[in-house]
């Protein structure tokens, strides 16, 4: 019997792993009834998996499998990004008048460089010709102003209380 | 979408902030004293009497102050002299013509409200007004702008109004 169980040791690792045929299977179940030591390894192998499972199991209970996958995801993700050329590409297959993604862009960009562009090219009056001075109020005295010939000169005069003074121009 | 549109907003915002922001000017205020008490003409105003001394029949001219005054937009730099008071605020700049809001006030009375357009080259003054014991004072007011100060392509500058 015991040549036989020697033989039977690696058959029955199988056996408690379930991965035996339904003809290995029944010639273990035979040998089972009449082997006792047979009996109490396969008892053995089976509180040794007890015992390893309950940690294991507690311990995977424990790990953040859900961030695990969302790292990995995230990975896969950027490895499928297009690069920019596939991008254009594809952009340009895309019928222009069907595509809602294309044409919404388009009137938004068109509606700010609409409403920007004036400022930015805006041509401005030309002041050089215009007035030195825009406006001159005094409450308390008479003003006078006077723009030299060539215009480089203006001058904005308080006359003199209670008496006047001028430029001798 | 978002990856175009934000950056071509923030480039939109940044151009309008730094022509806002970087639009100074340099302005030089000469502050001079002109009476008929004395004779003789200040040796610092002989570049500018040909100008005042045309204009003007004083016999002496007197520099008090000199000022080269950097002007921020809608920020007002006052200089007292004589008990009066001159305060200036960038309002305006455009090509290199820099709008400028002129307050003169003497003993809180305000005595002038003006707004002027300086360019290079020209020259404001303003003078008169109740005489002061040393003479009449007259504000002489030059722009000077470095080109860097202009502010965005095209000449473009923002009224600061």
């Amino acid at each position: 019997m015991k040549g036989s169980c020697s033989a039977l040791s690696e058959l029955l690792e199988k056996y408690f792993d379930q991965e035996v045929t339904d003809e290995e299977k029944s010639f273990v179940n035979t040998h089972l009834v009449d082997c006792h030591a047979c009996r109490d390894s396969l008892r053995s192998m089976e509180k040794m998996r007890d015992l390893v499972k309950a940690p294991v199991e507690e311990a995977v209970g424990e790990e953040d499998f859900q961030w695990v996958w969302q790292m990995i995801e995230r990975g896969i993700r950027k490895e499928e990004r297009p690069v920019f050329w596939e991008t254009l590409q594809r952009w340009l297959q895309i019928p222009l008048t069907s595509k809602r993604r294309v044409w919404i862009p388009a009137v938004a960009m068109a509606v700010i460089l609409f409403l920007t562009l004036p400022l930015f090219f805006k041509k401005n009056p030309s002041y050089q010709s215009a007035d030195v001075v825009e406006y001159v109020q005094s409450d308390t005295n008479n003003v006078m102003v006077y723009e030299s010939e060539n215009s480089k000169v203006t001058v904005i005069w308080l006359f003199e209380e209670p008496a006047t003074e001028t430029p001798s121009s | 979408m978002r990856k175009i549109l934000f950056p071509f907003l923030l480039c939109v915002l940044c151009f309008v902030w730094t022509s806002t922001v970087f639009a100074e000017v340099q302005v030089r205020l000469r502050v001079i004293g002109a009476s008929n008490d004395k004779k003789g003409i200040d040796p610092s105003l002989k570049d500018i009497y040909k100008e005042i001394g045309f204009l003007f029949n004083f016999t002496s001219y007197r520099l008090w102050r000199d000022e080269n005054l950097t002007l921020s937009p809608n920020q007002p730099v006052s200089i007292a002299t004589r008990r009066r008071l001159i305060e200036i605020t960038l309002v305006g700049l455009r090509k290199d013509i820099a709008e400028l809001k002129i307050k003169v006030v003497r003993e809180e009375k305000e005595l002038l409200n003006t707004q002027v357009r300086l360019s290079p080259g020209k020259t404001v003054l303003i003078g008169g007004g109740p005489r002061q014991r040393e003479g009449i004072i007259i504000y002489a007011l030059y722009a000077s702008f470095k080109p860097s100060n202009l502010p965005t392509p095209n000449n473009f500058a923002p009224s600061f109004r």
